[in-house]
Formats: C-alpha cells, structure tokens, sequence
C-alpha cells in the first residue's frame, strides 16, 4: 500500500500544481495536436492534460520508488530462493 | 477484553518476512464525547455547511463562487478574476501556508485535528459507520463474525450510505467549476456531460477511498505537513501531553485504594487514550508525528479521571516548558508571545495587508493593443497614412461598461470611426481600428502613439497604452 501511496500521490500533487501553473498561463484554445488547433471542449483538454501530467509524475516517482529499495533489500529476493533451497537439503 | 482492545490498538509490526514494510492494522477508533470531540463537530458542520452551501449560493444573478474553467474566469462574490490576476491566487496560498504556520506554531495541530478535510470526512465516514455497524467492539466482532446475510446487509447499507455522502460530495466540488443548477439539471433529465461525470465519480471515489479506507495513512503516509510540522514547533508550542510526572507508575487500582501510599501514579491503564485514537497511537510514549491533535484522548481521559474523582487533565494541551516547570495557563499564555510567533504574525499581517491593498486598487478595466501585422501600413486619401490596429479591451468589473476610445502623440492623429464602444460585465471586446496620420507629421520608420480609453460611467476608470505607428 505504501508503495502506492509513494507512487501515485506526490506524482498527483504535482500535477495538481502544474495544471495550475500550466493553465494559468495557457488558454486551451490556443493548443496545438499534431499541427492542428485542438478541438475538445476546454474541460476535455483540461482533464486530459492533467493526467497527462499524472502519468509524467507517475514516470518519475516509479522510478524514485525503484531506485530507492535497499541493496538488502535486492540482495535478499535472491538469497531467498537459494535460501530455500538450502534448507531443505539440511533439514533432509 | 481490555488486553483485546489494547493490542488490536497497538499497530503491530512487520509479521511477513519478505516486507520491511509496517504492516498496517486496521484502526477501530472507539467513539468518544468530551469538550474537544464537540468543538471537532462544530468544525464539521461549519466547513461542510460552508462547502455544500456556497455553490447554492446566487449573487448578481449568477453563482456566487465559481471557478469558470470554460470562460476561465473565477467568480467570488463580487470579484471576478481572470486568468491576468493568477497572482493573487498565489499570494492567497502564500496567506495559507503563513496562517498555517502560525497556528501551528502556537496550537500545533489546530488544522489537522479539527478542520482539515481528511479529519472532517473521517469524522463524518466515522459516523456513519458508527450508526450502521455500532461502536469499536461491535465493530470489530462484525469484522471477526464468518460472512453471513446479516454481516452482508450491514456492510452493504455501510458502503452504500458512505458512496452516497461520497457522491453527494463530488457533485458538489464539480459544482464550483459548472455552475451547480445547470449541474441539477443534467442530473434531473439523465444527461451528464462525459466529463463532469467522470469528475463527481473521481472526487467521489477519492472521498470515499480516503475518509473510509485509507484514514490515518492519509496522515501518516501522504500529507507533507505531518512531516515537516515539528519545524514550525518549540518548547513553547501547545501540544496534547501526556503528564508523565502525574501519570507514573501507571496501573490498575481500586477506586478506594490510596493509590499515592502504594506509589502509584494518577494513571489507571485503562486504555481508553489509545482506543479512541484514530491513528492508533500511545500519546502515553510522548510526542509522535502521527499524533493528529485531534484531542480525542483528552476528552477519553477526562471521562476517565471524572469517574475516579482524580483532578482533569493528566492528558491536556500543554507544551514542553509548562510540563517541565508546571506551569499553569497563564504562564502558557503570557509564552505566546515570542520572537517565532511575531515574526510569522508580522509577516503574515504584511501579506495580507499588500493582497488587500492589490484587490482593493484591481483594475476594472485592462487594454491589449496589438498593431495590425499584415497591413504594414497604407496610404488612403488626402496622402494620409492608416495603420491598423487590434483593440482587446477587458472590462473586467461586474458592470456593463461605454469607454471612449482616443489616440495622442503625433500632429493630427486621428481615430477614424466610432470612438464608443460598450462591454458588458466581465466580458472582452476585440475590435479593429483605423488610425490616420498626416502625411508629414510622423518620421519614417516607428513613431510612438498613445491609445486612452475611458469609461463614461466611471471616471477613475481609465487606460493609457503605448504603440508604434508606422510611416513607410
């Protein structure tokens, strides 16, 4: 759960702010897609851009959250499996 | 049955081996009356009459507060803020963080204990939960009972009655975005914009996930300002204490008992602190970053210390210094004043005082002037010169306005056509406008002209705009 939470909230928060800034200074009839002027309603590009700036967020807050696991951590997924097997073959 | 309580309160440890996570446990937080439990209600009330209300609420013939994300212009009550005036936003934000640190500094977790949404809708959630399913150990022999129709029906009107607040919640926050009765409307005939539908169901479900299931993570695991608070804290700061002097050596005792001749504390070890607490904690283990302030465990243990005829407040609001040198409130108060508070009040006094100011001196009217690129300039009759010009003139008060519109700068300059135009309230109005200049009064090249345009109902409403006129 916490690493959901690692995940999906300060990506969220951030994306929270950068709409805001974002359209602040941008009105949504003045965007381009693809070299034509964008025709959504301005809710709809609202809404889309804001999670386009979610998934941004999301991208990089994955990314801290798998860089941030411990080298026990890494080094135990394997141990264990090894592990395992190792105490069986003592045990028998 | 008190062992039960105090250990399923107790958040336990990592019982799996391969996480180094905490294992959470769920928190049943019993339900508690007492003087802060009935301030907290007062909060909700005041907040949710505030949030449900307001987009009811009808001023100059349209919604008081709406956030106009389609016309992307802000309504509250009589101002109207376009997309120019995102400043103020930001310096109303700034108030915030200020107001909250000064709180924090003299009450600690004033915000998070009584008015902040995660607290309010808990509360709320909590409620309901309390009326369908019955109070902490009913609570928790429904969750242990094995699944039967009885258990299904009680958590089916549970989370029904919760997904009702919930929606009921969104509804309202997409209101402050599409004006509320248009909003009714489309609900009375079944017709949803895709959009506003798929918001009133995101808030939704982000309302009942947060105040129904996630709860305390919310404040343990998410919000920024249970980590960085001790920051805005001193030994002067009013926080929930637990008198460790009074209180020790804790233990069971009978109430005719002279508990002080056997070397006892004030503390029974009930428990009730901790099973009331909604983030699951100790308060007895001193100050931790989940304690929410939300004064719970005072009002469990006053209850407490009426019953056993022990003077109130073994657990209270106090702060380092008073405990340490048993002070009484006058003491704490005469504390308030210190260099930290004076420094985030004269700060915070100054910010408001310039964003009054900036509000109170807004302009009502604002003017764009963009000169006309794909006619450089031409001549027409009598020699004269004529450059083309693009006018954007905001009216950006309520009032429908006429301004006069003239040109100044060069000999005989003049504007050709009509020089009124009228804008109705908080509207902009482009037009296109011919300048003529005499042949021999300008230089070749650019030549700066100056555009006023006036209101006629208002005099103080005026704007004088540079330009450049262009002589070939």
């Amino acid at each position: 759960m916490q690493r959901w939470i690692w995940i999906l909230f300060p990506s969220f928060a951030v994306a929270c702010l950068a709409e805001f800034v974002f359209f602040s200074v941008i009105d949504p009839q003045q965007l381009y897609l693809f070299g034509e002027p964008v025709n959504y309603s301005p809710i709809a590009t609202y809404s889309i851009c804001f999670f386009g700036f979610w998934l941004v967020g999301m991208a990089s807050t994955v990314f801290s959250v798998f860089l941030q696991r411990s080298p026990e951590e890494i080094n135990r997924r394997q141990h264990r499996s090894i592990g395992h097997a190792h105490r069986k073959t003592v045990l028998h | 049955m008190k062992d039960v309580e105090l250990s399923a309160a107790q958040s336990g440890a990592g019982t799996e081996d391969d996480t180094l996570y905490e294992v959470r446990q769920k928190i049943y937080p019993r339900s508690v009356s007492g003087w802060f439990n009935t301030w907290r209600w007062v909060l909700v009330w005041f907040t949710q009459l505030v949030f449900y209300g307001l987009c009811w609420l009808p001023w100059n013939g349209r919604q008081a507060v709406l956030f106009d994300l389609v016309q992307r212009k802000f309504y509250i009550f009589g101002l109207v803020f376009w997309p120019q005036d995102v400043f103020f936003l930001a310096v109303l934000l700034i108030i915030s963080a200020y107001a909250l640190f000064l709180f924090t500094a003299v009450g600690g977790r004033l915000w998070c204990g009584y008015a902040c949404p995660q607290t309010v809708y808990t509360e709320i959630f909590l409620w309901i939960e309390k009326v369908i399913e019955g109070d902490r150990n009913a609570r928790m022999k429904l969750d242990q009972a094995t699944v039967g129709g009885r258990k299904i029906a009680i958590k089916v009107a549970k989370h029904s009655a919760w997904i009702l607040v919930a929606l009921w919640t969104g509804f309202t926050f997409v209101g402050y975005f599409t004006p509320i009765k248009t909003l009714m409307d489309e609900v009375a005939s079944l017709q949803f914009g895709p959009w506003e539908t798929f918001w009133i169901l995101f808030y939704g479900l982000a309302t009942y996930g947060n105040a129904g299931w996630l709860r305390e993570q919310v404040c343990k695991y998410m919000c920024p300002y249970a980590r960085f608070q001790g920051v805005m804290f001193d030994p002067d700061t009013l926080v929930i204490t637990y008198d460790l002097e009074r209180g020790e050596p804790r233990g069971p005792r009978s109430k005719k008992e002279d508990y002080k001749a056997s070397g006892k504390g004030d503390c029974v070890d009930c428990g009730l602190c901790v099973v009331v607490c909604p983030t699951g904690i100790d308060i007895r283990q001193g100050m931790q970053y989940e304690c929410i302030g939300c004064a719970a465990c005072i009002d469990a243990c006053n209850q407490v210390m009426d019953k056993m005829n022990y003077p109130r407040g073994l657990i209270r609001y106090s702060t380092e210094h008073a405990v340490e040198e048993h002070w009484g409130w006058n003491d704490i108060l005469a504390h308030i004043v210190r260099p930290r508070v004076l420094v985030y009040s004269s700060i915070l006094l100054s910010i408001i005082a310039a964003f009054v100011w900036g509000l109170a001196t807004k302009p009502a009217l604002r003017v764009d002037v963009i000169r006309d690129r794909t006619v450089m300039a031409r001549e027409v009759e009598d020699g004269a010169i004529e450059n083309l010009y693009r006018l954007q003139v905001m009216n950006v008060s309520e009032m429908e306005e006429r301004y006069v519109l003239s040109v100044t700068g060069l000999p005989g300059i003049q504007l050709v056509g009509d020089a009124q135009i009228s804008v109705p309230p908080a509207t902009t109005h482009t037009l296109t406008v011919h300048i003529r200049v005499p042949a021999d009064s300008a230089r070749r090249g650019a030549n700066p002209i100056y555009f006023d345009v006036k209101s006629l109902n208002n005099l103080k409403t005026a704007v004088h705009e540079k330009a450049s006129f262009i002589q070939p």
